[in-house]
């Protein structure tokens, strides 16, 4: 393959509040539906909490960290796609629970429905030849259909070099933050996909979308149930499109959900525990969309993963939508 | 020739009714059905059983428990009759509940087959005595099991029920001796071949419907291996068949064999194309195929959803664990001695996959017996 007709994620950064709590002090401070001994026998421990700090804060956080790290000329990045998967942080809302309830959205007037994020982001860091695309609705699969553009457009358009994908989600304070048996983080994360990048080339991505199961809420039953059969169609998927076996993948990067979960969909994707990267899932928990970027580059840099290994990404987001990557390093 | 009496037990039940209807409809025949009283008379019930059927046969109801010693609940100038003119007895009275602690299964299935055993000693004309029991007397073990085979052979149960069964047969096998006695082992009985139509909504029905409401993510088991289901009225007319005219002493299986038999995968997907093709706006559900996984696997799924504590998703996993765990030892249930002892009457089993959408029909359309259908 020539290497300016392939895409792939050249750097990765995130931001993670230094603000950390745990299990217990979420139990204290009754932000657990569920039992803290039921959460940490599913392998959490600990959550990171934004404190002052905004969905557009955190985004612009680790996107000016993934700038400034891949050296990157800023002129060259041609797009920006911002994912994220709560409603509240597609807009400018500011995610610190101060909105009546019942609602998501604490708009003052009209015009408040047209002040975006991505916009925001690109003037901050200042990426003047970038367009910008807003990515949500996909729960914590957002990052994934990101990427997955980044990686069409790239490929479709000549003069498109380079496109900036961020993440970012701040949980509505105050709420509940175990979700189906996941505890929720704050954070952001930040992809750069380039064309003709030398490392994580983007092999293959799949997505299921089950419109039928939008409503967390009223069937959240059926949607813990149809998770392990989807996900493993899905991955078996993945792999078959690229052509790979799942002895192919040194690594699977997972979403930071249970721990459980991911033992028993190892074992139904035929894949060993040690080949599924989970060291994170305790020490920071599920940040919604940002898990997969910032456990890819944590494997990276905990020397993991070597060159030309195929990595297996996964993630799940309400909607309901599963979400599969495979990247080459 | 002396006029058949017969003495039925558990008629109000899957298997006792469609006997009960068989056995009615014939002319020049005593039944006496002993009838447990609930909310309602146990003349009521069987006439609700029996509904506007052309009832032919001498029929007597009787009120009684064959739990409450060797009178079974009757008084003595009932059990004095009964042991005058009974000839043959079927006992189909039992609790089929897989989820009950030993000792009170082995109360239902053990304690009462014994005073039914106790009272078919007392029975003069004796001719025959045919006890229900099951294939999954086999336990836990694998591979092929025939009929001169019993019990577990050491593997373990995976239930009370199959544990209380196979205990219910050692002392008929015992009894055996001295009584003209049959041992008849039905495999899953579905539902009425030609009409799907299900007596009464048992775990198997339960779990078609946990498919449907995509509550069932996986079950235990293998793909190829052999799932045994046999229609409701094969077996009343082999039980029937096997009474009049089977060798006694003996043990029969009816069941699907290893001919009519279909492997857990072919199941799985016939349950999901026929809910498709039976319910077409039930495709909008997108309700994935559930997995077919091994027995760890199971396990901790199971184990998984007892620790989140969610009611729903307990109450599907214990409903399909009860019996699933059987699906994870996969076994063929051979039926020589049953096949040729029904050859004459030209009674076989049909294969499982011919009737079995039939049943999931009548379940769409009765909605699991809320709506009269
Ligand atoms: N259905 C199957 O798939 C299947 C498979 C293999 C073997 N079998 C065997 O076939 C036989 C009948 O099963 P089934 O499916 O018809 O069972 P069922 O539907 O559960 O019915 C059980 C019957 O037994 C009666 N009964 C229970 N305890 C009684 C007692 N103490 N005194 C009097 N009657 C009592 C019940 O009466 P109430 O109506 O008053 O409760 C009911 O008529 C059992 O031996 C069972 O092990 C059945």
């Amino acid at each position: 393959m020539s290497s300016s007709s392939h895409a792939g994620i050249q750097s990765i950064a995130e931001y993670v509040p230094a603000k950390v709590a745990s299990v217990g002090e979420l139990h204290e401070r009754g932000l657990l539906r569920g039992s803290p001994d039921t959460l940490r026998s599913f392998g959490f421990e600990t959550v990171h909490l934004a404190g002052e700090e905004s969905n557009i804060d955190m985004a612009i956080a680790a996107a000016e960290k993934v700038l400034e790290e891949s050296e990157i000329d800023r002129e060259e990045i041609g797009m920006i796609l911002y994912a994220a998967a709560l409603n509240s942080s597609s807009t400018l809302w500011d995610g610190n629970g101060g909105s009546p309830n019942g609602s998501v959205l604490q708009l003052e007037s009209v015009p408040d429905l047209f002040k975006y994020p991505a916009s925001i982001i690109q003037t901050e860091l200042d990426l003047p030849n970038a367009s910008v695309v807003g990515i949500n609705q996909l729960g914590c699969a957002s990052i994934f259909a990101a990427l997955r553009m980044a990686r069409a457009l790239i490929v479709a358009e000549d003069d498109l070099k380079s496109v900036l994908c961020v993440s970012a989600d701040k949980f509505p304070a105050g709420r509940h933050r175990d979700l189906a048996y996941n505890i929720v983080s704050d954070g952001a994360c930040a992809a750069l996909v380039c064309r003709g990048a030398d490392r994580n080339r983007i092999v293959e991505c799949t997505q299921v979308t089950k419109g039928a199961l939008w409503d967390s809420e009223e069937i959240e039953n059926e949607i813990i149930a149809a998770y392990f059969p989807t996900a493993k169609a899905l991955v078996e998927r993945t792999l078959a499109k690229a052509g790979l076996k799942m002895d192919d993948i040194a690594l699977i990067v997972p979403h930071n959900v249970a721990l459980r979960s991911w033992e028993i969909l190892g074992r139904l994707i035929g894949c060993p525990a040690d080949r599924i990267y989970t060291e994170n899932i305790a020490r920071v928990g599920h940040t919604i969309g940002s898990d997969n970027l910032l456990n890819l580059r944590c494997a990276t840099e905990s020397g993991r993963i070597e060159k030309g290994d195929y990595l297996l990404l996964f993630t799940f987001g309400y909607g309901s939508n599963w979400a599969c990557m495979i990247v080459q390093h | 020739m002396r006029e058949q009496s017969i003495f039925l037990t558990g008629a109000t039940g899957a298997v006792g009714s469609e006997l009960l209807r068989n056995l009615a409809a014939r002319k020049g025949l005593t039944i006496n059905v002993l009838v447990r009283r609930t909310d309602r008379e146990p003349c009521e019930r069987v006439k609700t059983l029996l509904g506007d059927l052309d009832v032919t046969a001498k029929l007597n109801v009787l009120e009684g428990d064959v739990c409450a010693g060797p009178s079974l609940g009757l008084d003595n100038a009932a059990v004095g009759s009964l042991q005058r003119e009974t000839t043959h007895i079927i006992h189909a009275a039992g609790s089929t509940s897989f989820g009950l602690a030993l000792p009170d299964a082995r109360a239902a299935n053990v304690w009462g087959s014994r005073n039914v055993l106790d009272f078919a000693r007392s029975c003069a004309s004796l001719e025959c005595g045919a006890f229900l029991s099951t294939v999954y007397v086999s336990g836990k073990r694998r591979g092929d099991f025939a009929e001169s085979d019993y019990g577990d052979a050491g593997h373990g149960f995976v239930n009370s029920y199959e544990q209380s069964k196979a205990e219910m047969e050692e002392m008929v096998r015992e009894a055996m001796n001295e009584l003209p006695l049959i041992l008849v082992r039905l495999s899953i009985v579905v539902g009425d071949s030609a009409t799907g139509r299900v007596s009464r909504f048992n775990a198997i029905h339960h779990a078609i419907r946990l498919f449907y409401t995509g509550l069932a993510p996986m079950i235990p088991g293998e793909p190829a291996g052999p799932v045994d289901m046999v229609s409701s009225d094969f077996v009343a007319a082999g039980v029937l068949q096997l009474l009049e005219n089977g060798p006694s002493p003996g043990v029969f299986h009816l069941a699907a064999g290893r001919e009519s038999c279909s492997s857990l995968e072919e199941l799985v997907d016939e349950t999901m194309s026929a809910l498709a093709r039976f319910r077409p706006e039930w495709r909008k559900r997108s309700v994935e195929k559930p997995l077919i996984v091994d027995l760890d696997t199971y396990e901790l799924f199971v184990r998984s959803v007892e620790e989140t504590g969610n009611p729903v998703l307990q109450g599907a996993t214990r409903s399909i664990r009860t019996f699933a765990y059987q699906l994870a030892h996969p076994k063929v249930f051979e039926t020589e001695r049953a096949a040729a002892a029904l050859a004459w009457g030209g009674i076989s089993p049909q294969p499982s996959l011919a009737f079995y959408p039939r049943v999931i029909k009548y379940c769409l359309e009765s909605n699991w017996g809320m709506r009269p259908c």
